[in-house]
């Protein structure tokens, strides 16, 4: 065992955050918190071309596709770091597409998009759930019919958050209307500039944006079809996989400002902190906060021995969205009546962003699987117990 | 990172856990619950050949020199049968001589516990429950006098040597000191609690117990900070066998999940108990990962107070829900006496409360926050 990491490990972050630290500008953070923490507006696409030309966006896959060829580790924590700084860190090309173009892609697909996607010149949405499907993902309806040299898309989508800032839609159709549910699903990549394509806003509690997409006889070229044909229920899920590793630092991060205002606000004549209730509080949020990082880490390892975690990437997600919440309440509890206040009050604590969070943190339960689907695979996969 | 146990460290759980499934059938817990000594010499003298009584002692004491964190792996195993006996108590008092004891202190005591010979314990906590010393102990000369009362002596019945934490005065300041005392001292009067899970914890009465000077261990100033040391190792030593529990709480409730059936399905495929399943087994994980992470800072030699601390608070709770939810699973049969869960509930709060609860350690881990 060990808990550390190691001396590159270390210089490569510090390296990682003095680049952070020179160019994380206020604008990249505002937008950045402004789309959800998600990549693809104008000030994080400049960021992120810098970011990639040291190889760190992808630092896990070869080089010949733009990687450094380096461990999952080194991955794991510079996700962690961007999370921490505030800059986007969820990315559908590089953290879950990408790694299954990597697998199953043909080369002409590979050659394609791996070294731009590696590069943070281009962005995919996730293109899974629809009104009908969101837990069960079988029921989806849109479809993917053949007509030879390509595929004519029709139907909805919903909340298919990158869409309006993203170039590509990494899109699950059904391909086979009358095969098993699970087997008449395809994946399939679809420029969204593509004719037949309409994208519809829809404004989440937190203030950021996701979408409604619609596809009216869209001509998707075979040749975009990822691996093999009515194969992309499988893939769904191994992607599913990878998305569920969720950095915790964007709640460390909060955390860290909260434990600050509680020692510096006076109360009754004492700091905050010197309040037991609130000691007991904040105490619990780094014991959690500790924890979660070491489920995130486990997830690297797991990768880095040559496994895919299964169980243990939704207990990661399930630990660290139930924690956001519990951050998010005891920031609350901190703060207050302050805590309702949002940005623009000059009496407005944290620059709003416990308000801000408590809001957002609503959805961290529900998006990439409910928490209550992911307690379902920890108990099917982690467990061996039996579905109905 | 490395999240695995080296090969060594496998090696001894496996074989540990061979020796305990078949040394220490629940009916043998039982046992040891009714009786008032709680002890089997023999199997004890067994636990000595196979280097357990001497696994952190340094070779010099006659220990194998392994680390705290092969400690851990043989009290997870431990904790997976509910062992009962003074082992525990007879490390940390091992440690203690280890940590604040003179050349001729280690050489005399240490090699007896690395052998199994020589059973200890520490008499710590006072009749208020706290870790606030009252007992005292008065300088004459050439001996100390002891007085006062300690509650929740683990084994104390059992031990050859306890040591006393007492107040005493060091050149007209109050101090905190160590003592040394004989378990047959004159004045010594020891009584066994019947407590929730059998496990022995004792009064122990000090009436002027007479303590050569030469018995008093650690440097004056010094006992502070061992004790805060081994306190928190203690900490994670509790841990570590709860985290065994854990394991075979999780191997008892997969029967019952796997094999009941009621409404015509096994009832682990309903999704409510699917969910105290997966609640059960993140409990399980996240206290192993803490316990672990604790354990290797102690080996490594890292100042280790915080995790252990966060450590004792999250495995404490988390435990404590885990056989709860257990319980919700079992039903019925897992609060008959015939069932062996029961005894995981009751070692869980036992252990929950022993070395400081949750909300002690939550405390101890503000003031490392700078809070």
């Amino acid at each position: 065992m060990d808990f550390d990491f190691t001396k590159e490990e270390k210089e490569l972050i510090a390296e990682v955050r003095a680049f952070i630290d020179k160019e994380a500008t206020p604008e990249l953070l505002a937008e950045t918190r402004q789309l959800g923490l998600i990549y693809g507006g104008p000030e994080g696409r400049k960021f992120i071309k810098k970011f990639a030309s040291h190889g760190w966006l992808t630092p896990n896959w070869p080089k010949e596709y733009g990687g450094l060829g380096t461990s999952e580790m080194v991955t794991y924590l510079i996700r962690e770091e961007m999370a921490y700084s505030g800059l986007p860190c969820i990315f559908v090309g590089a953290h879950m597409a990408g790694p299954a173009i990597l697998r199953i892609g043909s080369p002409e697909m590979k050659k394609e998009f791996l070294t731009p996607l590696a590069k943070g010149e281009i962005e995919f949405a996730l293109g899974y759930t629809e009104p009908q499907a969101g837990s069960d993902l079988v029921a989806m309806k849109v479809r993917a019919d053949d007509q030879g040299d390509h595929f004519l898309v029709n139907g909805q989508k919903t909340f298919n958050t990158h869409c309006h800032v993203a170039d590509y839609h990494w899109l699950a159709a059904r391909t086979d209307p009358e095969a098993p549910k699970h087997k008449g699903i395809s994946m399939m990549i679809v420029d969204l500039k593509s004719p037949g394509i309409t994208i519809r806003p829809l404004i989440t509690m937190a203030g950021w944006r996701t979408n409604e997409v619609y596809y009216d006889n869209v001509k998707v070229p075979k040749k975009n079809l990822v691996g093999e044909i009515n194969k992309g229920f499988y893939y769904m899920m191994s992607a599913l996989d990878f998305e569920r590793m969720a950095p915790p630092g964007v709640y460390r991060n909060l955390f860290d400002e909260i434990v600050h205002y509680a020692k510096s606000t006076q109360a009754g004549g004492k700091p905050l902190s010197q309040n037991p209730l609130i000691r007991q509080k904040l105490a619990q949020m780094a014991i959690e906060l500790d924890v979660a990082r070491l489920l995130y880490y486990q997830l690297a390892y797991i990768l880095d021995k040559g496994s895919i975690p299964n169980y243990q990437s939704s207990m990661e997600k399930l630990f660290v969205t139930e924690l956001s919440q519990h951050i998010t309440e005891t920031g609350m509890e901190v703060l207050g009546l302050y805590g309702l206040l949002k940005e623009g009050s000059e009496w407005t604590p944290l620059a709003g962003k416990v308000e801000h969070f408590h809001r957002w943190s609503v959805v961290e339960t529900i998006y990439a699987g409910t928490s209550e689907i992911q307690r379902s695979i920890i108990a099917q996969r982690g467990l061996g117990l039996p579905r109905q | 990172m490395n999240y695995d146990l080296s090969q060594e460290q496998q090696m001894l759980k496996d074989a540990a856990h061979r020796f305990l499934v078949k040394e220490c059938p629940s009916t043998f817990v039982r046992q040891m619950a009714e009786e008032e000594s709680g002890h089997n010499p023999e199997l004890w003298k067994k636990m000595a050949d196979l280097g357990w009584t001497g696994l952190i002692f340094p070779s010099e004491y006659e220990g194998s020199e392994a680390s705290f964190l092969d400690l851990a792996v043989l009290l997870y195993e431990m904790g997976y049968v509910c062992l009962p006996g003074p082992f525990l108590a007879t490390m940390e008092g091992g440690l203690t001589v280890l940590e604040a004891g003179n050349d001729f202190q280690k050489k005399d005591y240490l090699p007896k516990v690395a052998s199994g010979e020589k059973l200890m314990t520490l008499a710590w906590t006072e009749q208020e429950g706290s870790y606030a010393i009252a007992t005292r102990a008065e300088f004459q000369d050439t001996h100390y006098l002891l007085t006062g009362t300690k509650l929740f002596v683990p084994d104390a019945h059992l031990a050859d040597t306890l040591i006393c934490v007492a107040r005493t005065k060091q050149d007209g300041a109050e101090e905190i000191g160590l003592f040394l005392v004989d378990g047959k001292a004159l004045g010594v009067k020891i009584k066994v609690l019947p407590t929730l899970s059998g496990e022995k914890l004792c009064e122990v009465t000090f009436d002027q117990v007479h303590i050569p000077k030469e018995n008093r261990l650690g440097r004056p100033g010094q006992v502070g900070a061992v004790l805060d040391k081994i306190f928190h190792m203690a900490a994670v030593a509790k841990c570590a066998e709860m985290c065994g529990g854990a394991q075979r709480v999780i191997e008892l409730v997969m029967v019952q999940a796997k094999e009941r059936v009621q409404f015509g399905h096994p009832i682990g495929s309903f999704q409510a108990v699917q969910h105290h399943c997966a609640n059960i087994l993140t409990f399980a994980d996240t206290s192993r990962f803490m316990t672990f992470q604790a354990a290797w800072k102690i080996s490594q030699g890292l100042d280790f107070e915080k995790e252990a601390a966060m450590c004792k608070a999250w495995v404490s709770e988390s435990h404590r829900r885990l056989v709860a939810l257990a319980h919700q699973v079992m039903g019925g049969m897992g609060f008959m006496e015939e069932h062996d869960l029961q005894l995981y509930f009751k070692r869980a709060k036992t252990a929950e409360l022993a070395f400081g609860d949750a909300d002690f350690h939550r405390e101890q881990v503000a003031q490392k926050m700078g809070l």
